[in-house]
């Protein structure tokens, strides 16, 4: 039984199709973002604003989108672009952050 | 799909803008602190890797009195080693370790689910869950490990340990050779958490 959040939020990812690039029993983090963006997602449901498996399934959705494209329109595939994507999903879909402040952090860019 | 997601050309960049620019909001909102990422993260980089079986087996390796006091009483000899972090953390309830020697490979697998020593192997792999692996791993042992480029010689036999919510597996290597003047901290910088579930030899220093 995982009674630490962040072992149980890995746990039910294990050998799912939305499971984490790992590497030597560790994550594996190809850039900054990818790490933060992991990190915030763990941050935000641990703080409760929404379950893990609520996270989990805009997830799951986020990368059948991605499986969904033509090949012509299909972007290399990236696991943390999915990974964000079905953050900012479940951010707005819980009420955490209203669409209009996700579109002002978006125009930040 | 919703039309704030899209896929620009600078794609690095931008996911790392909106990332940043999505932390600092969800901060000034109080939301989350300021080190709530750090936190977590910190976990997975510090406690649940495989950082305390690395140090284990290197302590075997060097203290063969050692070896046996594991195989005997895990949990005991685990206890001596006073270990930073980690070792009470979850599925680290009833560890046992098994020795590669010259006659005897390990493997360890969880043929009903994925039972698995967190604290001292880390994450498990994303393949150890897989029902093909289960299943092989106990009816063709020699075979899976090929596929992993572990060649078992027909000499040995292959003993397969089955993880359970009783009793947590992993396996001490067998130290690889021209490692004699290496130091425990060295040795365990050599060893994999596939190396401790058997499906990896532990690979000699790079000269």
């Amino acid at each position: 039984m995982f009674t630490r959040f962040e072992e149980y939020a890995a746990a039910a990812m294990l050998g799912e199709p939305d499971s984490p690039p790992r590497l030597d029993g560790k994550l594996f983090f190809s850039n900054r973002w990818e790490r933060d963006v992991f990190g915030l997602a763990l941050s935000l449901s641990k703080a409760g604003c929404f379950e893990w498996e609520a996270f989990r399934q805009c997830l799951i959705a986020s990368i059948a989108r991605w499986e969904a494209l033509d090949c012509a329109n299909q972007p290399r595939w990236d696991y943390y672009e999915r990974f964000l994507e079905a953050l900012l999903s479940v951010t707005e879909s819980s009420g955490t952050l209203s669409r209009a402040e996700l579109e002002r952090v978006l125009a930040e860019r | 799909m919703s039309d704030i997601f899209g896929f620009p050309q600078d794609r690095e960049a931008t996911s790392a803008a909106k990332v940043r620019a999505l932390e600092a909001l969800l901060i000034e909102k109080g939301v989350i602190g300021s080190d709530s990422v750090d936190t977590v993260l910190r976990h997975f980089e510090t406690v649940a890797g495989p950082f305390n079986g690395a140090r284990i087996v290197a302590r075997a390796w060097v203290d063969p009195a050692y070896q046996q006091r594991l195989i005997a009483n895990t949990p005991s000899a685990i206890a001596e080693l006073d270990l930073p972090a980690g070792m009470a953390g979850a599925e680290g309830e009833h560890m046992a370790a098994v020795a590669n020697d010259a006659h005897v490979h390990n493997l360890i697998i969880c043929t009903l689910c994925s039972c698995y020593p967190w604290p001292v192997l880390g994450l498990p792999p994303y393949w150890y869950k897989d029902p093909v692996f289960r299943a092989r791993g106990v009816r063709e042992p020699r075979a899976v490990l090929r596929e992993f480029g572990v060649d078992v010689p027909e000499t040995k036999e292959v003993k397969v340990w089955d993880s359970s919510a009783q009793i947590r597996w992993f396996v001490i290597p067998e130290r690889p050779a021209n490692t004699d003047g290496m130091s425990e901290a060295e040795l365990a910088s050599l060893v994999t958490p596939e190396s401790m579930m058997g499906v990896a030899l532990v690979a000699p220093p790079q000269a």
